[in-house]
């Protein structure tokens, strides 16, 4: 019988007993999601990001203005009861906007990091596993392209295409965002293929399909998520981008990068017609990249203790 | 200067060529299988004026023709004229307003690592002070503010706030050509990436500082200027410099949207005006020139590195 906790006897009560009692089990996930809880600013990105997500949706159903009404009182006017943020220079509520401009990035930023880790998902895997010239073409496709500005070339394709619509912006950015993805896991994978339990898997016939997705894939989960959450704001910023320079989504559709342009015309006399866009653009970059942060610390190997 | 760094700067340089001629061949002949051009726009009332210009720029004929002249231009150093302000070379063109850019971009570097490696040493090395949590609070707002953002605000503190206190105008001094005009584009546009260099000076300084060389050098009783500066960061700079060519590639990219915002005359509101004008021939030119500007960034980062870590030779 175990007589102290500080004692070094063996707990004789179990062995009685058929069943092994072991330690409180946790997997990967759930160690993960120990530490993350644990990081505070990880929980502030974290909380707003869901403000963000819950603003994006009830403004499909509803926002205190149509979003394209103009003239709901005097153009310009400041900060008032009726209009928590104002009017802007054609009399529309900014706040109505800014809740259909986060619609418009969460889309653009789920959307663009969903699209471009699929692509750089599977040609990382194809060229890691494959290598030969599956991996040089594609190891080309990505030398070329990471040299090159990747604004430079979303905006060529926007433009050039001529289609202002969402899809062709999420498209648009994707392209230039799946190479860090292909990058990441093309690394994984080289080195993955050569571990024991994919040798093992192989020596018992697995095909190769089933190699990639159910034993590969899973364990380069940790990096990919990571990855894919850095993503998310980095599209939010160049539809930004985008809109400010006049080739985002059309008119009236809201988008915080064609507010905050729209309010630099203003910005001697009017200033929050640019400031709250500006601010709300921050804020999401800045709740984005906390989550980031704290996902990588979680799910890093490296940092563990 | 070895023999080895020639043989690489060569290397380097004709992979540049390359690129740059794989990507403005890629562009030339997406853009080619485009319907409408610069011309329809302008709603010409004579179709066999238009027939003329569509003449005169080779439009007529197929795109392999075009695309092996444009080449052949290309390989003497033209890349042909503008179509939609006629008589214009696009290579003097270019090179002009490439060196506006490359004027803004070396200052906003300059910001850049001025502030982002000193913050960073000093955050390092005064850890857990007040200055320290100011410039980390700082670093972790900035890293998240896009350029036009910080543009607006240093516009309304700079410009608006101090020449309406002076009774000056008020836009007066945005613009270029003057050299007071720069520091507030610049900042611009340095700001972010300041904050990613000071994460990263500060993360491997104070790695550094913990090592046993930098003990012994204080034990040792130099001077703390030179532990510092001598011992501790030299070593701390290498994790920063690998960051500065992607960096730059940034810095270049963010220059559009802030030439576009202070109007000034550089490749990226050019790229940007002749798109909406659809002058695709300037379009092809301004993106090779944009190729050609990283790659050479890039190498003269590259380029800095043996300077600091011997161990690496080219």
């Amino acid at each position: 019988m175990a007589t102290s906790p500080s004692s070094f006897e063996p707990d004789t009560t179990f062995v009685a007993t058929d069943t092994y009692e072991v330690g409180e089990q946790m997997s990967m996930w759930q160690d993960a999601w120990r530490r993350l809880r644990r990081n505070r600013l990880a929980l502030v990105g974290m909380a707003i990001v869901t403000i963000l997500i819950l603003t994006a949706i009830i403004s499909a159903f509803w926002t205190p203005y149509p979003v394209w009404i103009q003239s709901l009182g005097p153009t310009y006017q400041g900060p008032t009861a009726k209009h928590l943020f104002g009017l802007d220079d054609s009399g529309r509520d900014i706040l109505s906007r800014l809740m259909g401009g986060a619609q418009v990035s969460m889309i653009v930023g789920v959307g663009t990091a969903t699209l471009s880790s699929i692509i750089g998902i599977v040609l990382g895997l194809l060229a890691g596993f494959y290598r030969g010239w599956v991996d040089a073409v594609v190891s080309l496709l990505i030398n070329i392209f990471y040299g090159l500005p990747d604004l430079l070339i979303v905006l060529l394709i926007v433009a050039v295409t001529q289609q202002r619509g969402l899809q062709n912006i999420i498209l648009a950015i994707s392209l230039t965002a799946w190479l860090g993805m292909a990058r990441l896991v093309r690394g994984q994978t080289l080195s993955l293929r050569e571990r024991e339990f994919v040798e093992a898997a192989r020596s018992v016939g697995t095909r190769d399909v089933h190699l990639l997705i159910r034993h590969i894939f899973p364990n380069a989960l940790g990096p990919i998520i990571v990855q894919a959450t850095f993503v998310i704001p980095a599209a939010i910023l160049f539809e930004a981008f985008l809109s400010y320079l006049g080739f985002g989504v059309k008119p009236p559709t809201p988008s915080w990068g064609a507010m905050a342009s729209e309010g630099y015309r203003s910005l001697q006399f009017a200033p929050h017609i640019i400031l709250i866009p500006a601010a709300a653009l921050c804020l999401t970059l800045m709740a984005f990249n906390f989550m980031g942060d704290g996902l990588r610390d979680a799910l890093d190997p490296r940092m563990r203790r | 200067m070895t023999r080895g760094t020639l043989i690489y700067i060569g290397q380097r340089l004709l992979l540049i060529t390359l690129t740059a001629l794989i990507v403005s061949s890629i562009v030339f002949i997406g853009v080619h299988q485009l319907p409408g051009n610069a011309f329809l726009s302008e709603r010409s009332p004579n179709p066999s004026a238009e027939q003329v210009l569509v003449h005169h720029y080779g439009l007529d004929r197929p795109w392999p023709v075009q695309y092996v002249s444009w080449l052949t231009g290309v390989l003497h150093g033209d890349l042909g004229e503008s179509l939609v302000n006629r008589g214009v070379k696009i290579t003097p063109l270019v090179l002009r307003e490439a060196r506006v850019s490359a004027t803004l971009g070396f200052w906003a570097m300059v910001f850049t690592i001025t502030l982002g490696m000193s913050l960073g040493i000093l955050a390092a090395v005064k850890q857990n002070t007040l200055l320290d949590y100011v410039a980390s609070f700082c670093a972790v707002i900035g890293y998240s503010m896009p350029s036009f953002v910080t543009a607006t605000f240093l516009v309304l503190l700079t410009v608006t706030g101090f020449f309406a206190w002076s009774g000056g105008l008020v836009y007066e001094n945005i613009g270029w050509g003057k050299p007071e005009q720069i520091p507030v584009p610049a900042i611009s546009l340095g700001l972010l990436p300041s904050a990613i260099i000071f994460r990263l000076t500060r993360a491997s300084m104070l790695e550094v500082i913990r090592q046993d060389y930098v003990r012994t050098a204080w034990a040792k009783g130099l001077r703390s200027r030179i532990v510092i500066i001598r011992h501790a960061l030299r070593n701390a700079l290498i994790p920063v410099i690998t960051i500065l060519g992607p960096i730059t590639t940034g810095v270049i990219t963010g220059s559009i949207v802030i030439e576009y915002i202070f109007g000034i005359p550089g490749l990226g509101k050019e790229f940007i005006n002749s798109i909406a004008n659809r002058d695709y021939n300037v379009v092809i030119g301004v993106f090779t020139f944009y190729a050609i500007l990283v790659g050479i960034a890039n190498l003269l980062v590259d380029l800095v590195y043996p300077i600091l870590d011997p161990r690496i030779r080219y």
